[in-house]
Protein backbone atom coordinates (compact mmCIF):
# COMPACT_ATOMS: atom_id res chain seq x y z
CA UNK A 1 0.00 0.00 0.00
CA UNK A 2 1.43 3.45 -0.77
CA UNK A 3 1.86 5.68 2.00
CA UNK A 4 4.21 8.45 1.20
CA UNK A 5 2.46 11.56 0.26
CA UNK A 6 3.29 12.58 -3.75
CA UNK A 7 6.58 14.23 -4.79
CA UNK A 8 4.12 17.48 -5.53
CA UNK A 9 3.82 18.33 -2.64
CA UNK A 10 7.04 18.27 -0.84
CA UNK A 11 8.16 21.28 0.30
CA UNK A 12 11.53 22.37 -2.08
CA UNK A 13 14.62 22.27 -0.89
CA UNK A 14 16.24 24.95 1.43
CA UNK A 15 18.96 26.31 -0.48
CA UNK A 16 16.82 26.54 -3.67
CA UNK A 17 14.35 28.77 -1.66
CA UNK A 18 16.23 31.34 -0.35
CA UNK A 19 17.40 31.58 -4.33
CA UNK A 20 14.52 32.14 -5.19
CA UNK A 21 13.30 34.67 -2.65
CA UNK A 22 16.70 37.18 -3.16
CA UNK A 23 16.00 37.12 -6.90
CA UNK A 24 12.42 38.22 -6.10
CA UNK A 25 13.52 40.56 -3.48
CA UNK A 26 15.65 42.10 -6.28
CA UNK A 27 13.24 42.13 -8.96
CA UNK A 28 10.85 44.57 -6.76
CA UNK A 29 13.68 46.54 -5.90
CA UNK A 30 14.16 47.14 -9.85
CA UNK A 31 10.72 47.50 -10.09
CA UNK A 32 10.25 50.11 -7.41
CA UNK A 33 13.45 52.10 -8.69
CA UNK A 34 11.91 52.23 -12.73
CA UNK A 35 8.60 53.43 -11.15
CA UNK A 36 10.31 55.97 -9.60
CA UNK A 37 12.60 57.42 -12.05
CA UNK A 38 9.85 57.13 -14.94
CA UNK A 39 7.83 59.72 -12.12
CA UNK A 40 10.58 61.58 -12.19
CA UNK A 41 11.33 62.06 -15.69
CA UNK A 42 7.41 62.93 -16.07
CA UNK A 43 7.55 65.63 -13.25
CA UNK A 44 10.50 66.91 -14.95
CA UNK A 45 9.19 66.84 -18.79
CA UNK A 46 5.88 68.86 -17.30
CA UNK A 47 7.79 71.19 -15.57
CA UNK A 48 10.34 72.12 -18.52
CA UNK A 49 7.71 72.05 -21.36
CA UNK A 50 4.30 72.16 -20.62
CA UNK A 51 1.41 74.56 -19.08
CA UNK A 52 0.98 74.65 -15.49
CA UNK A 53 -2.73 72.53 -15.64
CA UNK A 54 -0.91 69.52 -17.60
CA UNK A 55 -0.93 66.59 -15.26
CA UNK A 56 1.93 65.84 -13.64
CA UNK A 57 3.36 63.72 -10.23
CA UNK A 58 3.33 66.25 -7.65
CA UNK A 59 0.30 67.68 -8.80
CA UNK A 60 -1.69 64.46 -8.50
CA UNK A 61 -0.21 63.76 -5.18
CA UNK A 62 -1.69 67.13 -4.16
CA UNK A 63 -5.15 66.17 -5.22
CA UNK A 64 -5.47 62.68 -5.18
CA UNK A 65 -6.76 62.77 -1.21
CA UNK A 66 -9.63 64.64 -1.94
CA UNK A 67 -10.78 63.71 -5.17
CA UNK A 68 -11.08 60.13 -3.82
CA UNK A 69 -13.29 61.65 -0.72
CA UNK A 70 -15.30 63.46 -3.07
CA UNK A 71 -19.14 62.28 -3.80
CA UNK A 72 -19.13 63.52 -7.33
CA UNK A 73 -15.98 61.20 -8.06
CA UNK A 74 -17.36 58.22 -6.24
CA UNK A 75 -20.57 58.55 -7.81
CA UNK A 76 -18.97 58.51 -11.08
CA UNK A 77 -16.67 55.32 -9.89
CA UNK A 78 -19.42 53.72 -8.41
CA UNK A 79 -21.42 54.41 -11.46
CA UNK A 80 -18.78 52.95 -14.27
CA UNK A 81 -18.32 49.66 -12.22
CA UNK A 82 -21.44 48.82 -11.43
CA UNK A 83 -22.17 48.77 -15.26
CA UNK A 84 -18.69 46.80 -15.51
CA UNK A 85 -19.82 44.06 -13.40
CA UNK A 86 -23.64 44.28 -14.25
CA UNK A 87 -22.89 43.77 -17.64
CA UNK A 88 -20.32 41.47 -17.20
CA UNK A 89 -22.81 39.50 -15.33
CA UNK A 90 -25.28 39.57 -18.27
CA UNK A 91 -22.66 38.49 -20.72
CA UNK A 92 -21.10 35.59 -18.70
CA UNK A 93 -24.68 34.46 -18.11
CA UNK A 94 -25.62 34.40 -21.58
CA UNK A 95 -22.45 34.16 -23.41
CA UNK A 96 -21.80 30.67 -21.64
CA UNK A 97 -25.17 29.36 -22.26
CA UNK A 98 -24.29 30.53 -25.95
CA UNK A 99 -21.09 28.96 -26.27
CA UNK A 100 -22.00 25.27 -24.51
CA UNK A 101 -24.45 25.38 -26.59
CA UNK A 102 -22.67 26.14 -29.59
CA UNK A 103 -19.53 23.88 -28.39
CA UNK A 104 -21.28 21.02 -28.02
CA UNK A 105 -24.87 21.32 -30.56
CA UNK A 106 -23.36 21.17 -34.12
CA UNK A 107 -26.67 22.53 -35.58
CA UNK A 108 -25.81 25.59 -33.87
CA UNK A 109 -22.34 25.65 -33.95
CA UNK A 110 -22.52 25.46 -38.07
CA UNK A 111 -25.49 28.15 -37.50
CA UNK A 112 -24.09 30.89 -35.11
CA UNK A 113 -20.40 30.22 -35.84
CA UNK A 114 -19.98 32.37 -38.23
CA UNK A 115 -21.92 35.33 -36.58
CA UNK A 116 -20.43 35.08 -33.99
CA UNK A 117 -16.75 35.82 -34.47
CA UNK A 118 -17.62 38.30 -36.52
CA UNK A 119 -19.20 40.39 -34.42
CA UNK A 120 -16.36 39.53 -32.24
CA UNK A 121 -14.09 41.22 -34.04
CA UNK A 122 -16.33 44.29 -34.81
CA UNK A 123 -15.38 47.21 -32.60
CA UNK A 124 -18.17 47.57 -30.38
CA UNK A 125 -17.58 51.80 -30.25
CA UNK A 126 -18.52 51.15 -34.07
CA UNK A 127 -22.35 50.69 -32.93
CA UNK A 128 -21.98 52.78 -30.04
CA UNK A 129 -24.26 56.21 -32.63
CA UNK A 130 -26.61 53.30 -32.77
CA UNK A 131 -27.13 51.81 -29.48
CA UNK A 132 -28.25 55.57 -28.56
CA UNK A 133 -30.64 55.64 -30.92
CA UNK A 134 -32.07 52.40 -29.49
CA UNK A 135 -31.53 53.29 -26.36
CA UNK A 136 -31.81 57.17 -25.63
CA UNK A 137 -28.66 59.28 -24.22
CA UNK A 138 -28.74 56.95 -20.84
CA UNK A 139 -27.21 54.57 -18.62
CA UNK A 140 -29.13 51.37 -20.75
CA UNK A 141 -27.27 52.69 -23.41
CA UNK A 142 -23.89 52.26 -21.77
CA UNK A 143 -24.76 48.71 -20.00
CA UNK A 144 -25.90 47.80 -23.84
CA UNK A 145 -22.49 48.73 -25.01
CA UNK A 146 -20.74 46.46 -22.58
CA UNK A 147 -23.06 43.54 -23.00
CA UNK A 148 -22.29 43.60 -26.79
CA UNK A 149 -18.10 43.99 -25.97
CA UNK A 150 -18.00 41.35 -23.47
CA UNK A 151 -20.92 38.63 -24.69
CA UNK A 152 -18.48 37.34 -27.31
CA UNK A 153 -15.89 36.86 -26.63
CA UNK A 154 -17.12 34.10 -23.78
CA UNK A 155 -19.25 33.39 -26.16
CA UNK A 156 -16.57 32.25 -28.49
CA UNK A 157 -13.98 31.20 -25.45
CA UNK A 158 -16.70 28.78 -23.52
CA UNK A 159 -17.39 27.46 -27.14
CA UNK A 160 -13.83 26.53 -28.25
CA UNK A 161 -13.37 24.77 -24.05
CA UNK A 162 -16.90 22.91 -24.83
CA UNK A 163 -15.74 21.50 -28.38
CA UNK A 164 -12.40 20.71 -26.82
CA UNK A 165 -13.30 18.52 -23.89
CA UNK A 166 -11.61 15.24 -24.31
CA UNK A 167 -13.08 12.41 -25.67
CA UNK A 168 -11.99 9.98 -22.40
CA UNK A 169 -14.40 12.26 -20.01
CA UNK A 170 -17.46 11.79 -22.15
CA UNK A 171 -17.04 7.68 -22.90
CA UNK A 172 -16.75 7.62 -18.62
CA UNK A 173 -19.39 9.88 -18.42
CA UNK A 174 -21.35 7.56 -20.98
CA UNK A 175 -20.22 4.00 -19.46
CA UNK A 176 -21.82 5.62 -16.57
CA UNK A 177 -25.45 6.13 -17.78
CA UNK A 178 -25.26 10.21 -17.68
CA UNK A 179 -27.62 11.61 -19.10
CA UNK A 180 -26.62 14.55 -21.42
CA UNK A 181 -27.85 17.27 -18.86
CA UNK A 182 -26.01 15.96 -16.25
CA UNK A 183 -22.86 15.37 -18.37
CA UNK A 184 -23.36 19.39 -19.46
CA UNK A 185 -23.14 20.81 -16.14
CA UNK A 186 -20.77 17.83 -14.51
CA UNK A 187 -18.03 16.74 -17.21
CA UNK A 188 -18.51 19.92 -20.05
CA UNK A 189 -18.90 22.90 -18.24
CA UNK A 190 -16.32 22.12 -15.75
CA UNK A 191 -13.79 20.83 -18.37
CA UNK A 192 -14.57 24.18 -20.20
CA UNK A 193 -13.67 26.58 -16.92
CA UNK A 194 -10.08 27.39 -18.24
CA UNK A 195 -10.97 28.48 -21.22
CA UNK A 196 -14.51 30.29 -19.71
CA UNK A 197 -11.79 32.59 -17.29
CA UNK A 198 -9.21 33.43 -21.05
CA UNK A 199 -12.53 34.89 -22.19
CA UNK A 200 -12.94 36.85 -19.23
CA UNK A 201 -9.67 37.82 -18.55
CA UNK A 202 -10.71 39.69 -22.25
CA UNK A 203 -13.88 40.16 -21.91
CA UNK A 204 -13.55 42.29 -18.39
CA UNK A 205 -11.09 44.79 -20.62
CA UNK A 206 -13.12 44.95 -23.03
CA UNK A 207 -16.01 46.07 -20.74
CA UNK A 208 -13.93 48.53 -19.13
CA UNK A 209 -13.52 50.15 -22.22
CA UNK A 210 -17.01 49.94 -23.81
CA UNK A 211 -17.86 51.39 -20.73
CA UNK A 212 -15.35 54.87 -20.70
CA UNK A 213 -16.26 55.05 -24.08
CA UNK A 214 -19.75 54.82 -23.94
CA UNK A 215 -19.27 57.79 -21.17
CA UNK A 216 -17.55 60.17 -23.71
CA UNK A 217 -20.16 59.70 -26.02
CA UNK A 218 -23.12 59.55 -24.25
CA UNK A 219 -21.88 62.20 -21.38
CA UNK A 220 -23.38 60.64 -18.11
CA UNK A 221 -21.93 60.32 -15.01
CA UNK A 222 -19.02 57.82 -14.93
CA UNK A 223 -15.09 57.45 -14.65
CA UNK A 224 -15.04 58.37 -18.39
CA UNK A 225 -17.26 61.34 -18.33
CA UNK A 226 -15.12 62.83 -15.27
CA UNK A 227 -12.09 62.53 -17.03
CA UNK A 228 -13.53 64.32 -19.93
CA UNK A 229 -15.48 67.06 -18.11
CA UNK A 230 -12.23 67.70 -16.13
CA UNK A 231 -9.41 67.26 -18.64
CA UNK A 232 -11.73 70.10 -20.67
CA UNK A 233 -11.64 72.33 -17.62
CA UNK A 234 -8.21 72.27 -17.63
CA UNK A 235 -8.29 70.26 -14.59
CA UNK A 236 -5.76 67.42 -15.79
CA UNK A 237 -4.68 66.17 -12.31
CA UNK A 238 -7.86 65.55 -11.22
CA UNK A 239 -9.08 63.68 -14.18
CA UNK A 240 -5.45 61.66 -14.03
CA UNK A 241 -7.07 60.08 -10.74
CA UNK A 242 -9.66 58.88 -12.09
CA UNK A 243 -8.12 57.36 -14.89
CA UNK A 244 -5.55 55.89 -11.84
CA UNK A 245 -8.76 55.03 -10.57
CA UNK A 246 -9.43 52.71 -13.75
CA UNK A 247 -6.44 51.27 -13.93
CA UNK A 248 -6.96 49.71 -10.29
CA UNK A 249 -10.33 48.24 -11.65
CA UNK A 250 -8.45 46.81 -14.49
CA UNK A 251 -5.76 45.55 -12.00
CA UNK A 252 -7.90 44.13 -9.74
CA UNK A 253 -10.35 41.63 -12.22
CA UNK A 254 -6.96 40.77 -13.01
CA UNK A 255 -5.62 39.75 -9.79
CA UNK A 256 -9.36 38.40 -8.88
CA UNK A 257 -9.01 36.06 -11.83
CA UNK A 258 -5.91 34.68 -11.08
CA UNK A 259 -6.99 34.32 -7.28
CA UNK A 260 -10.05 32.67 -8.60
CA UNK A 261 -8.16 30.10 -10.64
CA UNK A 262 -5.86 28.99 -8.08
CA UNK A 263 -8.63 28.54 -5.36
CA UNK A 264 -10.52 27.03 -7.26
CA UNK A 265 -8.92 25.47 -10.67
CA UNK A 266 -5.73 24.17 -9.46
CA UNK A 267 -5.58 21.41 -11.99
CA UNK A 268 -5.62 23.65 -14.77
CA UNK A 269 -2.41 24.48 -14.61
CA UNK A 270 -1.10 21.13 -14.90
CA UNK A 271 -2.17 19.08 -18.17
CA UNK B 1 -17.21 -22.63 -27.81
CA UNK B 2 -20.08 -22.62 -25.02
CA UNK B 3 -18.16 -23.84 -22.46
CA UNK B 4 -18.13 -21.44 -19.33
CA UNK B 5 -15.74 -22.98 -16.36
CA UNK B 6 -17.82 -24.65 -13.14
CA UNK B 7 -20.99 -25.46 -15.34
CA UNK B 8 -22.28 -21.83 -14.09
CA UNK B 9 -24.86 -19.58 -16.31
CA UNK B 10 -23.73 -17.48 -18.65
CA UNK B 11 -23.53 -13.59 -17.84
CA UNK B 12 -22.61 -12.39 -20.59
CA UNK B 13 -23.27 -14.13 -24.14
CA UNK B 14 -21.58 -13.21 -27.27
CA UNK B 15 -23.15 -14.83 -30.82
CA UNK B 16 -21.98 -13.71 -34.25
CA UNK B 17 -20.96 -10.65 -32.98
CA UNK B 18 -19.08 -8.61 -35.69
CA UNK B 19 -17.75 -4.71 -35.69
CA UNK B 20 -17.23 -2.70 -39.28
CA UNK B 21 -16.23 0.73 -39.56
CA UNK B 22 -16.92 1.87 -43.39
CA UNK B 23 -14.93 -0.53 -44.99
CA UNK B 24 -13.01 -1.59 -42.05
CA UNK B 25 -14.31 -4.94 -40.43
CA UNK B 26 -12.48 -4.92 -37.34
CA UNK B 27 -14.16 -7.88 -35.87
CA UNK B 28 -17.01 -11.17 -36.87
CA UNK B 29 -17.99 -14.31 -35.90
CA UNK B 30 -17.32 -13.90 -31.79
CA UNK B 31 -18.89 -16.23 -30.31
CA UNK B 32 -18.24 -16.79 -26.63
CA UNK B 33 -20.36 -17.12 -23.01
CA UNK B 34 -18.73 -15.67 -19.98
CA UNK B 35 -19.72 -17.24 -16.51
CA UNK B 36 -20.76 -15.38 -12.88
CA UNK B 37 -17.50 -15.78 -11.33
CA UNK B 38 -15.22 -16.24 -14.20
CA UNK B 39 -12.57 -13.96 -15.74
CA UNK B 40 -11.66 -13.97 -19.04
CA UNK B 41 -8.48 -12.50 -20.87
CA UNK B 42 -8.74 -11.25 -24.36
CA UNK B 43 -4.85 -10.51 -26.10
CA UNK B 44 -4.22 -10.20 -29.56
CA UNK B 45 -2.19 -7.79 -31.31
CA UNK B 46 -2.19 -4.08 -31.74
CA UNK B 47 -5.16 -2.85 -33.77
CA UNK B 48 -7.09 -6.29 -33.32
CA UNK B 49 -9.91 -4.77 -31.58
CA UNK B 50 -9.80 -6.00 -28.39
CA UNK B 51 -10.67 -2.67 -26.92
CA UNK B 52 -13.47 -1.97 -29.54
CA UNK B 53 -15.07 -5.57 -28.54
CA UNK B 54 -14.79 -4.44 -24.75
CA UNK B 55 -16.78 -1.13 -25.47
CA UNK B 56 -19.32 -3.17 -27.39
CA UNK B 57 -20.16 -5.30 -24.32
CA UNK B 58 -20.05 -2.36 -22.64
CA UNK B 59 -23.03 -0.91 -24.99
CA UNK B 60 -20.55 2.17 -25.51
CA UNK B 61 -20.70 1.24 -28.91
CA UNK B 62 -22.86 -0.53 -31.57
CA UNK B 63 -22.51 -3.74 -33.03
CA UNK B 64 -22.58 -4.23 -37.06
CA UNK B 65 -23.35 -7.80 -37.04
CA UNK B 66 -25.00 -10.38 -34.00
CA UNK B 67 -25.41 -9.62 -30.31
CA UNK B 68 -23.96 -9.49 -26.81
CA UNK B 69 -26.68 -9.94 -24.23
CA UNK B 70 -25.59 -9.11 -20.44
CA UNK B 71 -28.03 -11.05 -17.99
CA UNK B 72 -30.19 -11.68 -20.99
CA UNK B 73 -30.45 -7.71 -21.74
CA UNK B 74 -29.43 -6.94 -25.49
CA UNK B 75 -26.70 -4.45 -25.27
CA UNK B 76 -27.36 -1.14 -27.13
CA UNK B 77 -26.41 1.04 -24.55
CA UNK B 78 -24.01 0.80 -21.01
CA UNK B 79 -26.54 -0.70 -18.66
CA UNK B 80 -26.54 -0.72 -14.90
CA UNK B 81 -24.29 -3.70 -13.47
CA UNK B 82 -21.76 -2.85 -15.80
CA UNK B 83 -19.04 -1.06 -15.19
CA UNK B 84 -15.64 -0.09 -16.93
CA UNK B 85 -12.08 0.74 -16.11
CA UNK B 86 -9.99 2.78 -18.79
CA UNK B 87 -6.45 2.31 -19.66
CA UNK B 88 -6.65 6.01 -19.67
CA UNK B 89 -7.88 6.04 -15.82
CA UNK B 90 -10.49 8.78 -17.00
CA UNK B 91 -10.56 10.80 -13.88
CA UNK B 92 -11.72 13.84 -14.14
CA UNK B 93 -8.65 16.53 -13.16
CA UNK B 94 -11.34 19.30 -11.04
CA UNK B 95 -12.64 16.15 -8.99
CA UNK B 96 -11.39 15.25 -5.79
CA UNK B 97 -10.38 11.33 -5.75
CA UNK B 98 -13.43 11.15 -3.48
CA UNK B 99 -15.73 12.82 -5.86
CA UNK B 100 -14.10 10.97 -8.57
CA UNK B 101 -14.70 7.72 -6.60
CA UNK B 102 -18.55 9.17 -5.90
CA UNK B 103 -19.26 10.06 -9.76
CA UNK B 104 -21.11 6.72 -10.63
CA UNK B 105 -23.03 6.71 -7.34
CA UNK B 106 -24.20 9.64 -7.84
CA UNK B 107 -25.02 9.33 -11.25
CA UNK B 108 -26.92 5.72 -10.08
CA UNK B 109 -29.00 7.72 -7.89
CA UNK B 110 -27.28 6.93 -5.12
CA UNK B 111 -28.64 9.17 -1.55
CA UNK B 112 -26.28 11.13 -0.02
CA UNK B 113 -25.59 9.11 3.15
CA UNK B 114 -25.53 6.26 1.35
CA UNK B 115 -22.73 7.61 -1.19
CA UNK B 116 -20.44 8.30 2.32
CA UNK B 117 -20.43 5.42 3.67
CA UNK B 118 -19.91 3.67 0.43
CA UNK B 119 -16.93 5.69 -1.24
CA UNK B 120 -14.55 5.24 1.76
CA UNK B 121 -15.08 1.88 1.66
CA UNK B 122 -13.69 1.23 -1.49
CA UNK B 123 -11.68 4.35 -1.41
CA UNK B 124 -10.00 1.98 1.75
CA UNK B 125 -10.44 -1.30 -0.56
CA UNK B 126 -8.28 -0.17 -3.15
CA UNK B 127 -5.29 1.45 -0.81
CA UNK B 128 -6.06 5.26 -1.54
CA UNK B 129 -7.20 5.75 2.44
CA UNK B 130 -5.90 8.80 3.94
CA UNK B 131 -6.12 11.10 -0.42
CA UNK B 132 -9.31 11.82 -0.43
CA UNK B 133 -9.05 14.93 -0.87
CA UNK B 134 -6.19 14.80 -3.20
CA UNK B 135 -6.76 15.85 -7.06
CA UNK B 136 -5.22 13.66 -10.00
CA UNK B 137 -2.18 15.87 -10.87
CA UNK B 138 -1.68 15.22 -7.16
CA UNK B 139 -1.39 11.33 -7.16
CA UNK B 140 0.81 9.32 -9.20
CA UNK B 141 -0.61 7.24 -12.26
CA UNK B 142 -0.34 3.96 -9.84
CA UNK B 143 -3.14 5.96 -7.64
CA UNK B 144 -4.45 7.10 -10.03
CA UNK B 145 -5.78 3.74 -11.60
CA UNK B 146 -6.38 2.38 -7.89
CA UNK B 147 -9.17 5.62 -8.18
CA UNK B 148 -10.45 4.41 -11.10
CA UNK B 149 -11.14 0.92 -10.11
CA UNK B 150 -12.86 2.33 -6.98
CA UNK B 151 -15.17 4.55 -9.23
CA UNK B 152 -15.90 1.18 -10.76
CA UNK B 153 -16.08 -1.10 -7.51
CA UNK B 154 -18.24 1.31 -5.70
CA UNK B 155 -21.56 1.24 -8.19
CA UNK B 156 -20.75 -2.93 -7.12
CA UNK B 157 -21.08 -4.10 -10.52
CA UNK B 158 -21.65 -7.56 -11.84
CA UNK B 159 -19.82 -7.19 -14.66
CA UNK B 160 -16.36 -5.65 -14.33
CA UNK B 161 -14.76 -4.62 -18.18
CA UNK B 162 -10.84 -4.04 -18.06
CA UNK B 163 -9.60 -2.15 -20.85
CA UNK B 164 -5.87 -2.57 -20.12
CA UNK B 165 -6.00 -0.99 -17.05
CA UNK B 166 -2.62 -1.49 -15.86
CA UNK B 167 -0.85 -0.29 -19.54
CA UNK B 168 -0.28 3.50 -18.92
CA UNK B 169 1.35 2.49 -15.09
CA UNK B 170 5.33 1.28 -15.11
CA UNK B 171 6.33 -2.45 -14.86
CA UNK B 172 6.75 -2.67 -10.92
CA UNK B 173 3.33 -0.75 -10.04
CA UNK B 174 1.66 -2.90 -12.61
CA UNK B 175 2.57 -5.75 -10.88
CA UNK B 176 1.82 -4.51 -7.33
CA UNK B 177 -2.07 -3.65 -9.27
CA UNK B 178 -1.94 -6.84 -10.39
CA UNK B 179 -2.18 -8.54 -6.78
CA UNK B 180 -4.23 -6.22 -5.68
CA UNK B 181 -6.96 -6.72 -8.21
CA UNK B 182 -6.60 -10.55 -7.73
CA UNK B 183 -6.67 -10.20 -3.67
CA UNK B 184 -9.95 -7.53 -4.72
CA UNK B 185 -11.72 -10.05 -6.95
CA UNK B 186 -11.04 -12.98 -4.43
CA UNK B 187 -13.24 -11.27 -1.90
CA UNK B 188 -15.95 -10.28 -4.27
CA UNK B 189 -15.79 -12.71 -7.02
CA UNK B 190 -17.75 -11.20 -10.46
CA UNK B 191 -17.80 -11.72 -14.35
CA UNK B 192 -14.53 -9.92 -15.07
CA UNK B 193 -13.77 -9.14 -18.80
CA UNK B 194 -9.59 -8.55 -18.91
CA UNK B 195 -8.31 -6.96 -22.46
CA UNK B 196 -4.47 -6.77 -22.17
CA UNK B 197 -1.57 -7.05 -24.64
CA UNK B 198 0.86 -8.73 -21.71
CA UNK B 199 0.86 -12.57 -21.82
CA UNK B 200 1.56 -12.61 -18.58
CA UNK B 201 -1.14 -10.69 -17.50
CA UNK B 202 -4.18 -12.76 -19.50
CA UNK B 203 -2.56 -16.16 -17.80
CA UNK B 204 -2.35 -14.38 -14.20
CA UNK B 205 -5.81 -12.75 -14.60
CA UNK B 206 -8.05 -15.41 -16.60
CA UNK B 207 -9.67 -18.43 -16.21
CA UNK B 208 -9.50 -18.47 -19.97
CA UNK B 209 -7.28 -16.55 -22.62
CA UNK B 210 -9.03 -15.66 -25.37
CA UNK B 211 -6.99 -14.68 -28.35
CA UNK B 212 -7.74 -12.73 -31.21
CA UNK B 213 -5.89 -13.01 -34.54
CA UNK B 214 -6.15 -12.26 -38.30
CA UNK B 215 -7.73 -9.43 -40.20
CA UNK B 216 -10.61 -9.02 -39.72
CA UNK B 217 -9.58 -10.73 -36.44
CA UNK B 218 -11.62 -13.64 -35.29
CA UNK B 219 -11.37 -16.09 -31.75
CA UNK B 220 -8.04 -18.02 -32.73
CA UNK B 221 -7.67 -20.21 -29.81
CA UNK B 222 -9.35 -20.51 -26.06
CA UNK B 223 -6.82 -21.68 -24.06
CA UNK B 224 -8.31 -22.36 -20.43
CA UNK B 225 -6.50 -21.38 -17.59
CA UNK B 226 -6.27 -24.51 -15.38
CA UNK B 227 -4.00 -22.61 -12.27
CA UNK B 228 -5.58 -22.75 -8.78
CA UNK B 229 -7.10 -19.92 -7.19
CA UNK B 230 -6.09 -17.82 -5.31
CA UNK B 231 -3.52 -16.61 -7.46
CA UNK B 232 -0.82 -14.90 -6.07
CA UNK B 233 3.18 -13.60 -6.82
CA UNK B 234 4.10 -18.24 -5.90
CA UNK B 235 1.53 -18.54 -9.36
CA UNK B 236 4.23 -17.16 -11.32
CA UNK B 237 6.83 -19.84 -10.55
CA UNK B 238 4.53 -22.55 -10.88
CA UNK B 239 5.62 -24.95 -14.46
CA UNK B 240 1.95 -25.22 -15.21
CA UNK B 241 2.24 -21.17 -15.84
CA UNK B 242 5.07 -21.40 -17.50
CA UNK B 243 3.29 -23.73 -19.66
CA UNK B 244 0.42 -21.68 -20.67
CA UNK B 245 2.41 -18.74 -20.80
CA UNK B 246 4.39 -20.47 -23.92
CA UNK B 247 0.89 -21.41 -25.10
CA UNK B 248 -0.35 -18.56 -25.42
CA UNK B 249 2.43 -16.81 -26.97
CA UNK B 250 2.90 -19.66 -29.70
CA UNK B 251 -0.69 -18.99 -30.34
CA UNK B 252 0.29 -14.79 -30.66
CA UNK B 253 3.49 -15.02 -32.14
CA UNK B 254 2.49 -16.41 -35.84
CA UNK B 255 0.37 -13.41 -36.34
CA UNK B 256 2.59 -11.18 -34.80
CA UNK B 257 5.80 -11.82 -36.88
CA UNK B 258 3.34 -11.63 -40.29
CA UNK B 259 1.61 -7.99 -38.83
CA UNK B 260 5.42 -6.84 -37.98
CA UNK B 261 6.18 -7.50 -41.57
CA UNK B 262 3.75 -5.95 -43.29
CA UNK B 263 3.98 -3.28 -45.88
CA UNK B 264 1.38 -0.28 -45.33
CA UNK B 265 -0.28 0.25 -48.23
Amino acid sequence: MLSTHPAALEPPPAAFMTGARRLLGSALALKLVAGVLLLIVWEAVVRSFAPAYVAKPSGIARVFGAVISNDEFLAAATATLGAVVKGLAVAILVGVAVGLAMGRISVVERGLRYYVNSLFATPMIAILPLVTLWFGYNADARLAVVVFAAFFSIAVNTSDGARAVPLEYLEVAHSFRARPFSTLLDIVLPSSLPYLIAGLRLAAGRALVAAVVAEFFISIPGLGYYILFHSRTFKHNEAFVAVIALVAVGVSFEALLNWITRRYLPWARRD
Amino acid sequence: MNDTTGGERPRIVMTGAGKRYDALQVFCDIDLDVGEREVLAIIGPSGCGKTTLLRCIDGLLALSAGEIRIEGERMVAPREGVAMVFQHFGLFPWKTVFQNVAYGLKLAGCPKAEISARVPKYINLVGLAGFEGYYPYQISGGMQQRCGLARALSVEPRVLLMDEPFGAVDAQTREILQFELLRIWEMRPTTMVFVTHSIDEAVLMGDRVMVLQGRPSRVHEIIAVDLPRPRDRATLAMPRFAALRERVWGALMDDARRAEFEVKR
